[in-house]
């Protein structure tokens, strides 16, 4: 099972991987909400936002391709939200403009992810005092993320040695029961984590 | 000397009515490394959360698990925990945290120990375990048998004086269980070792109890226990092959 799906090049070697956590986290963070502040009339801004994450992401060495993956996996929420405008007056330009502008804001957090270990982004967010417990729930969920990935790959593996008759039915049928067991296993394991970290006097 | 653990008619029925634990009693002294075996759903692993103070549910005001002679409650919770170091059957429910420092220092960090000695206690622990220098690897990146390492480096650093081990050998690959199998040997602490690997308690325990459908059914030394065939095989259990070859007269 791949277990580096979601920051694979977070460890790689480059003058943008070295740059410390908390400065690239202010830096991408002052980033987007610059962006995000951007009026419509003012696409040149835009587009110099755009050009400077290319050059970061050149010298970041992080293939190019993988970006696009990233990029197009997401891409999908920005055109959901974006599609909406299309119902105003005038509404291609600004089309247009919001997905721009959401794409470069959701470039900005692909780089950084890729270019910072998680564990470091955490340490940041940490010292910088945001409240510990959305620390702690956002580390687990980075952490088990993995588990979960792990568990309903064994599970449609464990179905598929069992398919004798495959069919689009039932492939949905069996895509909804790994969801559901899904469910009821994150649920059970939590309490069990729950447990561990007691057992290492969490309170 | 009272003893390390003592457990006096503990009875535990879960919120959905299995009655799990039906009266339980034992005794383990300082220093003593007991096995705990009995065939699946025995209550092996509820009794160990109860080491603990894991299920509140539990806690009727009955004086039924003491550690170091003093009963578990709501008001030593900690201290308690701090003394038995509890290493879970799943290592993936233990490693809960994005780095295997981070982890190992989730212990320590919690009982308030400086940031100086946490990274010596870390690296003394992984050290112990045989991983020296993991500190900044992730747990996904770990094999089964490096994982159940950093485990019981966290469990360690805390500093027990009491070592509760859930199936510590399963899913470990024959080098990695004689690994760890060394290991345990040479951490000096009072040990109660839950495992359904029989050759692993002939090799570690002097003294084992036998549980079946919530009760203890036996308890004695290691090889008189297990070489009783005919309670071995009543118990879904059987004689280890170690054993077989044995002549104890």
């Amino acid at each position: 099972m791949r277990h580096d799906f979601l920051d694979r090049y977070s460890r790689l070697d480059s003058p943008v991987h070295r740059v410390p956590a908390a400065v690239k986290l202010v830096a991408a963070l002052a980033l987007v909400v610059a962006v995000v502040l951007l009026p419509a009339s003012r696409p040149a801004a835009l587009a110099g936002a755009a050009a400077l994450l290319l050059v970061v992401a050149g010298v970041s060495r992080v293939p190019w391709r993988f970006l696009v993956q990233r990029l197009v996996v997401l891409e999908p929420f920005v055109l959901g939200v974006a599609f909406l405008a299309l119902f105003r007056p005038g509404g291609w330009p600004l089309f247009v403009f919001l997905v721009a502008r959401s794409t470069v804001c959701l470039l900005v957090m692909v780089l950084l992810s890729s270019t910072t270990p998680f564990a470091d982004l955490l340490r940041v967010l940490r010292s910088a005092r945001v409240p510990a417990l959305l620390v702690t729930t956002v580390s687990l969920m980075y952490r088990y993320t993995f588990v979960l990935v792990d568990e309903a790959g064994r599970m449609k593996r464990a179905r598929l040695s069992r398919t004798f008759a495959p069919g689009p039915m039932r492939a949905w049928h069996g895509m909804a029961t790994v969801v559901s067991q899904l469910f009821i296993r994150s649920s059970e394991r939590a309490e069990r984590i729950y447990a561990a970290m007691c057992a290492r006097g969490w309170q | 000397m009272s003893a390390a653990i003592e457990v006096r008619d503990l009875r535990f029925r879960y919120p959905e009515g299995t009655e799990a634990l039906r009266g339980i009693s034992f005794a383990i002294a300082e220093g003593e490394c007991v096995g705990l075996i009995g065939p699946n759903g025995a209550g092996k692993s509820t009794l160990l959360l109860h080491l603990n103070g894991l299920l509140p549910e539990s806690w009727n005001g009955e004086k039924s698990v003491l550690v170091g002679g003093r009963a578990v409650g709501p008001e030593n919770l900690l201290e308690v925990r701090r003394k038995v170091g509890l290493l879970f059957q799943d290592p993936n429910d233990q490693l809960f945290c994005p780095t295997v420092f981070e982890d190992v220092a989730f212990g320590p960090q919690q009982f308030g120990v400086s940031d100086r000695e946490v990274r010596e206690r870390v690296a003394r622990a992984l050290a112990t375990v045989g991983i020296p220098g993991f500190e900044q690897r992730a747990p996904h990146h770990l094999s089964v048998g490096e994982r159940r390492r950093v485990c019981l480096a966290g469990v360690l650093a805390c500093d027990p004086s009491i070592l509760v081990l859930d199936e510590p050998t399963s899913s470990l690959d024959p080098r990695g269980r004689r690994e760890l199998k060394d290991l345990l040997r040479q951490i000096p602490i009072t040990k109660l070792i839950a495992t359904h690997d029989l050759e692993l308690v002939v090799e570690l325990c002097t003294r084992v109890i036998v549980l079946d459908g919530g009760e203890v059914v036996a308890q004695g030394p290691t090889i008189a226990v297990l070489s009783d065939e005919e309670l071995m095989l009543r118990h879904s259990l059987e004689r280890p092959h170690a054993l077989r070859h044995l002549h104890p007269h």
